[in-house]
């Protein structure tokens, strides 16, 4: 009962419901087959809706991630097509989200200006990129080896991005709720004012985050274009809000400060496993966005309404 | 364009002559195949009427199976696609009939369908590089479809002046291919004092082609003529040039359904344009998956067989795309003031 009160705990219970119902409805959703497929559907925004829970714990936002990742997947593109060679354009297209992040960085810390602000603008301006680079159409024969990242089991079926996966989770929990840097990210958010008033390096936290959340999903970006095996101007488009949406029902407050790993990565794999459920169930695109709307309005109203109902139960008493 | 009809009609005549004597395979009804026709996303009409023809053939056959119609959401389309199809791998479709709008990025999930046992038979619009796919039903010969556009251009234009091409999505296969064979066809000595001066991309979205097609009213202020060749840029187009009053100086001509078009035909913003019947295209696709999903056809070049009541069509290297196969439906209709009135019910 106990476990339940947490977010978490709810979240937990709803994930096992789902899996429950699902296995009832499909036989093949418990397959390994499906259940990777699962994974790999999404992987690329689940590994940044990893960093994206820093982000918002911090009290900023990042709206520019899909479109590094477009534009990291791009330039990787343009550069294969050039003849360079695919792993030097790897290495060329992750420095090119360090940039982003980087470049991020430089207006929300340096100068100030609003998350929101700063990553509206740089979402539309990398894209604006991307698409100049491919020129709106697609690009495809990628070296072998390169397509196998993306299609191709790694360790048994898994394939490699559901093992960085795996491991980014494992990592980002550690740093975030076992180091000192994961409780200055909580601080900050909770109160930014008091934080520097603590002497907290505000903007060097501040800074990292936003480096980071470029290179991973310049990364993410990478591992799409594997998976597809090509790229064009408006890959990844628009992934943003389903990264966001992950993270805020996971409990990670718009408002920073609160939220933890774990929440983010119970509500990942609700939100997986009800879109496969839903798609098994052949129900069509439209309706899936419409119940994945109403869980997240779900998940703000429902801490709200408890919060309300304690405090009017304290009164009473 | 009324010679080339007769010409593509002459052509198909003789490939169906020649096939008669190579035995068309005939469908046994009855049989158990689970499909799913699988659009570019939902909400669109000629899609619909697709359906309406897979719906159609699937009864006739009195398969036991299941026809699904499902698609992904506008915003969504790439990825959505590409979850559809791998899903169906998964539940053990046997066909998914896939009008693509995902490029070469779905090649891998379409391979990963074959693999699992579920065929990928395109319609509408094919996967670039062929990877993945059965065969391709091929609604007109793409080079044709080139001709008869610059024609339409020709005679709205009386052969001369400017005029722009408004299309749906940049990627999108058989926009792309229709637009370079326009290019091809406008080679051609007939049409030396046409200029074609910019081609733009509505996304097929009604918004976002309306708002281009003014954007190049204001860019080419000698245009006369705006080519759309996709349902959604014709209409949206044919729209803008009456809403601000220059039906007489800009004329919109390009692929449109007849339902759609009927009002702005008959007010001279769109006095021509062409198409062929996407019931008939989904009907043909449907038998098509059929009788490859009953094994009566394996998919290989030279296979004939019967549609119902579509009559023969066989299976023929794709000449746009080298390595991949398809069927061609062919030919089309070009509509004007004196037809569009009769289709548009």
């Amino acid at each position: 009962m106990t476990a339940l009160r947490s977010w978490e705990g709810l979240l937990f219970a709803v994930l096992i419901l789902i899996y429950a119902v699902n296995a009832w409805n499909s036989p093949v959703f418990l397959t390994v087959g499906n259940q990777i497929n699962m994974f790999q559907l999404s992987v690329e925004k689940i590994i940044v809706a990893l960093v994206m829970t820093f982000v918002i714990i911090n009290g900023e936002i990042d709206l520019s991630i899909a479109s590094v990742m477009g534009l990291a997947a791009c330039a990787f593109g343009w550069m294969v097509q050039q003849g360079a060679p695919a792993g030097g354009a790897v290495a060329i297209a992750l420095a090119i989200g360090f940039l982003c992040g980087a470049f991020n960085a430089l207006f929300i810390v340096g100068f100030g200006i609003p998350s929101l602000v700063v990553t509206l603008a740089t979402m539309i301006a990398f894209r604006g990129f991307a698409r100049v680079l491919v020129e709106d159409r697609g690009i495809s024969d990628f070296p072998d080896w390169f397509d196998a990242l993306g299609q191709k089991g790694l360790i048994g079926p898994v394939p490699l991005a559901m093992v960085l996966f795996a491991v980014f989770a494992v990592l980002a929990y550690l740093i975030l709720q076992r180091t000192a840097f994961g409780r200055k990210v909580y601080f900050i958010g909770a109160n930014r004012a008091v934080a520097e008033f603590s002497g907290l390096e505000v903007r060097a936290v501040k800074a990292r985050i936003f480096i980071a959340s470029g290179v991973i999903s310049a990364l993410a970006g990478l591992l799409f274009a594997a998976r597809v095996g090509a790229v064009r101007g408006d890959i990844a488009n628009g992934f943003e809000l389903d990264v966001i949406t992950m993270v805020l029902l996971g409990g990670v407050s718009i408002f920073g400060g609160t939220g933890t790993m774990s929440g983010t990565i119970l509500a990942i794999l609700i939100v997986l496993a009800l879109r496969n459920g839903m798609a098994l169930e052949n129900i069509t695109g439209h309706i899936q966005t419409g119940v994945l709307g109403i869980l997240l309005i779900l998940s703000v109203m429902v801490p709200i309404i408890r919060e309300t109902g304690t405090r009017l139960i304290a009164r009473v008493r | 364009m009324k010679h080339l009809t007769v010409s593509t009609l002459a052509l198909c005549a003789a490939l169906f002559g020649a096939q008669a004597n190579a035995q068309a395979v005939t469908a046994d009804p009855g049989g158990k195949a689970d499909m799913v026709l699988l659009p570019k996303f939902l909400g669109i009409l000629p899609f619909d009427q697709a359906n309406r023809g897979a719906e159609e053939a699937h009864a006739e056959l009195g398969n036991t199976g299941t026809l699904l119609y499902t698609g992904p959401t506008p915003e969504n389309s790439v990825a959505g696609q590409i979850e559809i199809l791998t899903t169906a791998g998964s539940q053990g479709q046997a066909v998914v009939m896939l009008s693509n709008n995902a490029g070469d990025q779905i090649a891998p999930a379409a391979e990963a369908a074959q693999a699992a046992g579920t065929k990928v038979v395109t319609w509408d619009s094919p996967i670039p590089s062929g990877a993945g796919e059965t065969v391709f039903v091929a609604q007109v010969d793409f080079g044709s479809i080139g001709v008869v556009m610059a024609d339409m251009a020709y005679s709205i234009m009386g052969g001369e002046g400017e005029f722009a091409v408004l299309s749906a999505t940049p990627d999108a296969a058989n926009q792309n291919a229709w637009i370079a064979a326009m290019e091809e066809a406008l080679k051609g000595e007939k049409y030396a004092n046409m200029k074609l001066v910019d081609t733009v991309y509505g996304d097929d979205q009604s918004e976002v082609s309306y708002n281009r097609a003014l954007a190049l009213v204001d860019s080419y202020p000698n245009l006369k003529l705006i080519m759309s060749p996709t349902t959604v840029g014709i209409q949206a187009s044919a729209k803008a040039m009456q809403d601000e009053g220059l039906c007489d100086k800009v004329k919109v001509s390009g692929l449109g359904l007849p339902a759609e078009m009927v009002s702005y035909t008959l007010n001279g913003c769109a006095p021509e344009f062409a198409l062929w019947s996407f019931v008939d295209l989904g009907y043909l696709t449907y038998y098509t998956s059929y009788l490859l999903a009953t094994g009566k056809i394996t998919g290989a070049v030279g296979e004939t067989f019967t549609a119902g009541r579509m009559g023969d069509y066989t299976i023929e290297e794709d000449p746009g795309r080298p390595g991949a196969k398809r069927i061609l439906m062919g030919p089309f209709t070009v509509y004007d003031k004196d037809n569009v009135e009769a289709e548009a019910k």
